[in-house]
């Protein structure tokens, strides 16, 4: 038997239904409730296990264009791993370093990785959208993002 | 009487200058979202979620239903330049919106779909004020077994009738549920898979599912089409100008489309999309010139330009009478309402009159100035799509980003809105359509508290839902509505087969 795509994410389903049903299990339920608060999840979980199986002997459905669209090159898989490493690295400084200095940062870096080539431009936004959108969310908005280590 | 002073009120709020403002910034910030390739109208809405905080609730709505039907007209504008439907209630679009622009009519295009637009808008605007009353008169008598039958039929339908593998659909939908099962439980306080986390006891934000599931995912895949030049190579549009013939044509396809896709739209399930698709079929079997049609007839492009237009007003219907979303779209509308702390349904009509009937006063203003916006402005607005996509990239993370912290001050859930992004891009790649997920994660938690409610009142016994004649017709639509597929397939494959290319290209 051929492992197809659909068997597999068969599998994965079923696999991640069974993870929640055992969670399900354990959640307490009390005597005198008549539908306690483990009902309505273990019915989802036993539910998704019947999708997944229906999943694992479906036929593979799928136009030549979706699976095209899986194929995607070792490079690009490489940019889109490093964006989310950036996007990664912004969380994590944010509340350290400020919203205004990470997100000047973020913008520069992030539009200058994925190949903006206009220096010029690239300074302008990614230096007046924080600020802007600082001064906004502060004074008008009256939201306060993280200030960290900038004396605004 | 009461029904006219709510009219009347909702008129006041409409047409204030405040009023027109948020409509025009909403109608203005929609189109331009939806221009984007690949950025829809959830993604749109999502993103403006957070600008909204502290604002006048009726205010914020008015902008938001702008920002809604901006962003469809958006993606039709992106379909007729780019061939690159911005949304999927826009591809049938695209099938005579783009061979026209290639004729070098791109201008006449844009003009067909802006006045498609504005007949379908304005029409089904009417029809939502007749229906909306009536139908939120019947749900005031709704108990909790009526709407929890009235969710599953909104779920099921909004699974059968997505695109690809149903059993997929249903997959994402029942995740969906089981993502809004984390937190503590309404009824009886357990905490559920929270895993001792105090961050997740409230649960997951809805605007981290929306914002992760659409707009991060949708960064993704405009990172690996970021070298795409053919926005950058546009040329001229040519003249906006349409003779009295194009008008003739334009006439009786968008009048009925626009009565069709209003019908389409307030069905649960069936959105902008179907409504478009059917839109063309129907117009395409009772035209005289059926030859035309794919090769850039003012018909077929004003056809679905109407229907969708229509069917986004209709979708209104069923969100603001009922409480309900009936797709994808209006479940990230909802989770706007109850940011603002409004419970849209039958007592919104009655308790908040000025708001109800705001939002839907404000629709004549918005397809006013979507008209407007789009015939003049058109050759200026085409400029935006020129935005160099690397810095419209970082930008889209960063609204993202901020609109989640702002919420919740916590940068425990921007991990999760980053997990949430990472898992909607998978999605995409196997096919595993996210309206589903987003509705059954909305009503998730109402569906449960509805369940139990109805099971408490029966004691247990599940012959509530078959004993009521409401639920019991529901029941029975629920379970049609899971072999429209079968149907849906066959329908489908014919349609694809007469525009595979247009599909493909």
């Amino acid at each position: 038997m051929k492992l197809t795509t659909n068997r597999k994410l068969g599998l994965f389903v079923i696999s991640f239904a069974a993870v929640y049903l055992i969670l399900s299990y354990q959640l307490p339920s009390y005597a005198y409730t008549l539908i306690d608060a483990d009902v309505v999840p273990k019915f989802l979980g036993w539910l998704l296990v019947f999708l997944g199986i229906l999943l694992f002997i479906s036929k593979d459905h799928e136009t030549a264009e979706q699976k095209a669209q899986r194929n995607i090159p070792k490079k690009e898989v490489a940019v889109l791993l490093a964006v989310v490493a950036f996007i990664f690295l912004y969380i994590f400084l944010l509340e350290i370093i400020g919203f205004v200095i990470t997100t000047v940062l973020f913008l520069f870096f992030c539009s200058r990785f994925l190949g903006y080539q206009n220096m010029k431009a690239n300074i302008l936004v990614s230096v007046l959208f924080p600020i802007t959108i600082y001064t906004l969310f502060t004074y008008l908005l009256q939201i306060s993002l993280p200030q960290g280590i900038l004396p605004l | 009487m009461g029904s006219i002073e709510g009219i009347l009120s909702g008129f006041q709020v409409a047409f204030s200058l405040e009023g027109i403002l948020f409509v025009l910034i909403g109608v203005f910030v929609g189109t331009f979202i939806g221009m984007m390739p690949g950025l829809g109208p959830i993604s749109a809405i999502a993103i403006m979620i957070p600008i909204t905080y502290g604002m006048n609730p009726t205010m914020a709505l008015v902008m938001m239903a702008g920002v809604y039907y901006g962003a469809v007209f958006g993606g039709s504008t992106s379909s007729i330049l780019l061939n690159a439907p911005g949304i999927s209630g826009t591809v049938a679009t695209s099938f005579d919106g783009y061979p026209m622009a290639q004729k070098g009519q791109a201008g006449k295009a844009l003009a067909i779909a802006a006045i498609s637009s504005f007949v379908g808008g304005t029409i089904s605007v009417i029809l939502l004020m007749l229906f909306a009353p009536v139908l939120a008169a019947v749900a005031i008598s709704f108990g909790p077994p009526e709407y929890f039958a009235l969710m599953l039929l909104g779920l099921s339908a909004v699974s059968s009738l997505s695109d690809g593998s149903h059993v997929k659909a249903l997959i994402a939908a029942t995740v969906g549920f089981i993502i809004a099962t984390v937190g503590i439980d309404a009824q009886s306080g357990t905490p559920r898979f929270t895993f001792g986390n105090a961050s997740l006891l409230e649960g997951i934000d809805f605007l981290i599912i929306a914002l992760g599931l659409f707009a991060i995912a949708e960064v993704a895949s405009l990172i690996l089409r970021r070298h795409d030049r053919t926005i950058q190579d546009q040329q001229n549009i040519g003249s906006l100008k349409l003779s009295k013939e194009d008008y003739k044509d334009i006439r009786g396809p968008a009048g009925r489309q626009s009565i069709l896709g209003f019908i389409i739209g307030v069905l649960p399930g069936a959105g902008a999309t179907i409504a478009s698709f059917i839109g063309y079929i129907t117009e395409k079997r009772i035209a005289k010139d059926k030859d035309e049609f794919g090769k850039g007839s003012v018909k077929g492009l004003a056809a679905p330009e109407a229907a969708n237009n229509a069917a986004t007003s209709g979708s209104f219907v069923p969100l603001l009478s009922l409480g309900i979303p009936g797709s994808g779209t209006t479940a990230v509308m909802l989770g706007a309402f109850l940011v603002m702390g409004l419970q849209p349904g039958p007592q919104m009509m009655t308790d908040r009159p000025e708001i109800f009937w705001g939002i839907i006063a404000s629709m004549y203003i918005g397809n006013i100035f979507l008209l407007i916006l789009n015939l003049p402005l058109i050759p200026y607005i085409a400029k935006v799509l020129k935005t160099p996509r690397p810095m419209l990239i970082s930008l889209v993370i960063v609204f993202s980003l901020i609109g989640v912290y702002s919420v919740s001050f916590n940068t425990f859930h921007l991990y999760l809105l980053l997990a949430f992004g990472v898992i909607g891009y998978l999605m995409r790649l196997f096919s595993f359509p996210a309206p589903p997920f987003i509705l059954a994660f909305i009503l998730g938690g109402m569906m449960e508290q509805s369940l139990r409610q109805s099971l408490t009142i029966s004691n247990g016994s599940l012959m509530i839902f078959l004993e009521r004649p409401i639920t019991l017709s529901l029941v029975v639509l629920t379970v049609f509505s899971l072999y429209i597929p079968v149907f849906q397939n066959k329908k489908k494959k014919q349609l694809v087969g007469e525009h595979g290319e247009e599909i493909n290209s």
